[in-house]
């Protein structure tokens, strides 16, 4: 089981790579959707240098929703939590609500064109699944557990670093990972407003009618995702 | 030695505990029962500030709780409850480790300590120190629990419901297991339980508690002999406390070490010599309860007490009854 995840991981992850930094390779395959004549490797800047762009601005986005989540996550359950629960609740539901490309189209006119709107719409939108995850973890220990780790004597913090964190990880880490599988997908908007990304080569190919553009374009966005998630779940055991 | 004076306990227009006094030696064991909601739990986890008391004080070994660090007061005071509450992402050494390495010791110091206290609670240090504790039985993990608590040597330990979840035998023998335990290291300990047979095997006195106050307390066999009219003689259960008296007494209470006649010592049997029966023979350890159990089977007077192979003496059936009758 674990064997075939980690040999399935190995192929995406080649697959990827080849595709990224040898494009011509798939060249003749990725002919036969276009018509005869029409540009089949997207050009106008090296795949690879989109990939990294992409990988930037969703992990740089990410880190930040991660923060943010985990540690309101943090603040809800502690014990005078219940008021700032609902508060905390409504702002990453809002977050989630919102469409990225609403805030993108908000936030443009406020900072501008490229890396900025995009960072913004994907940090809101990343916040809900890793919130929620944090404040289930950290709900659904064992309260004998906690009760004997105050009754013995641990500090608060203590308890928090070295009992409820790490009980709650796989539940937290499962969060991070949905809410980052979702924003590499998400990520490819942010070329709508000029960031670099892998979204410009889809909406080259969708622009100008060029299937093949389409196809490279959403097949390593897709195989991005597909390694994250596996290198993930590969973790979270 | 723990002091305890006025302790209430008000959850708004409830009163959880309602004004409860006692005292507990050093060493002693207390057992607070009563029915579940009686308060005894509330008793107990304000002892070690899990509660904090509305009014009343408690004072361990002189010292008012409220006047000690939370931390270092607990870190004094181990602690079992109902179903251990191990950390399932430490090992069975990292468990126990727990107090020691708060309080800092060192590390050859704690391992000395948790290999001494597996081995004390009869698991092999070899064998379960790396394991964790979702890999062990229900008793092993009581077991751990236990261990864990006393890690650090308190003085006092704390102890609610900490057989509940286990099978009668598995009960049984942690219980001797931890009676024995305890007697060799004199701790303090108060012992919440709703299981009269359980208070009656470890504890040295028994408060009986309902609706928030302790209706009776007082050394085991007073209960019996002298229960309260209404709560307490229902809680206690009369039909049979002339044989619970028994089971507070050690044979060698009431032996008799005069010279035996009509027995004899074969391989580790006694032989009755007039009927050439094999009799199994007391042992020391036995309680009157046993033995007047093994006087109504063999239908003897009297049953032969060996210790180390030796025929030292005579248990009499008239001495068991008397034991067990009223005053």
């Amino acid at each position: 089981m674990r064997r075939g995840r980690a040999i399935g991981l190995l192929i995406a992850a080649v697959l990827f790579l080849a595709l990224a930094l040898q494009p011509q390779l798939f060249a003749p395959l990725l002919a036969l959707l276009n018509d005869p004549g029409q540009q089949i490797i997207y050009d106008r800047q090296p795949l690879a240098m989109l990939v990294l762009w992409h990988v930037a601005v969703v992990a740089a986005a990410e880190t930040a929703a991660v923060i943010t989540a985990v540690a309101l996550g943090i603040l809800v359950t502690r014990n005078r939590g219940g008021d700032l629960m609902t508060l905390a609740r409504t702002i990453s539901n809002l977050g989630q609500t919102f469409p990225p490309i609403a805030v993108l189209a908000v936030t443009v006119p406020i900072v501008g064109f490229g890396f900025e709107p995009t960072f913004i719409a994907l940090y809101a939108y990343g916040l809900l699944p890793v919130f929620e995850n944090t404040v289930a973890g950290l709900r659904g220990l064992p309260p004998a557990t906690l009760e004997a780790a105050r009754g013995m004597g641990m500090s608060k913090p203590a308890i928090l670093r070295q009992v409820e964190l790490p009980l709650a990880a796989p539940v937290i880490l499962a969060g991070i990972r949905i809410s980052t599988i979702i924003n590499i997908g998400t990520a490819t908007i942010g070329s709508t407003v000029g960031a670099k990304g892998l979204g410009e080569v889809i909406i080259a190919g969708l622009q100008a009618g060029n299937q093949a553009f389409i196809a490279q374009g959403a097949i390593l966005v897709a195989l991005l995702a597909i390694i994250v998630d596996g290198a993930f779940r590969l973790f979270e055991r | 030695m723990i002091e305890v004076e006025g302790l209430t306990k008000r959850f708004g227009a409830t009163t959880a505990v309602d004004d409860v006094s006692f005292r507990v030696e050093d060493g002693e064991v207390l057992a607070l029962v009563g029915t579940s909601g009686c308060g005894k739990s509330t008793t107990l986890r304000m002892l070690n500030r899990l509660i904090d008391p509305t009014e009343g004080t408690v004072r361990i070994d002189g010292r008012d709780i409220m006047q000690v660090p939370l931390e270092e007061l607990r870190l004094g005071i181990g602690y079992v409850i109902q179903g251990v509450g191990l950390f399932p992402h430490w090992t069975v050494a990292r468990n126990i480790a727990t107090v020691p390495r708060l309080m800092r010791w060192d590390r050859a110091r704690i391992d000395a300590r948790v290999r001494e206290l597996l081995e004390l609670f009869q698991l092999d240090p070899a064998e379960f120190g790396d394991k964790y504790p979702a890999q062990l039985s229900g008793g092993q993990q009581q077991r751990v629990g236990v261990a864990r608590a006393m890690a650090a040597e308190p003085s006092v330990l704390l102890m609610d419901e900490p057989f509940g979840a286990l099978d009668p035998v598995t009960r049984a023998h942690l219980q001797d297991e931890f009676e024995a335990i305890q007697r060799r290291l004199g701790t303090t300990v108060i012992l919440v339980t709703h299981d009269m047979d359980e208070a009656f095997k470890l504890a040295d006195r028994i408060a009986v508690m309902d609706t928030g106050r302790i209706l009776q307390i007082g050394r085991s066999e007073l209960l019996l002999r002298e229960p309260q009219e209404g709560f307490v003689r229902q809680f206690v259960g009369l039909d049979d406390r002339a044989l619970r008296i028994l089971s507070l007494h050690g044979v060698a209470e009431i032996a008799t070490p005069h010279k035996v006649e009509g027995w004899e010592v074969l391989d580790g049997a006694v032989v009755d010599q007039a009927s050439g029966r094999r009799i199994l023979p007391l042992a020391p350890s036995d309680t009157l309860r046993e033995a007047a159990s093994r006087i109504i089977w063999e239908g003897a007077d009297s049953l032969p007490l060996v210790e180390a192979g030796m025929l030292v003496g005579a248990v009499r059936a008239e001495d068991v009854w008397r034991v067990g009758r009223r005053a």
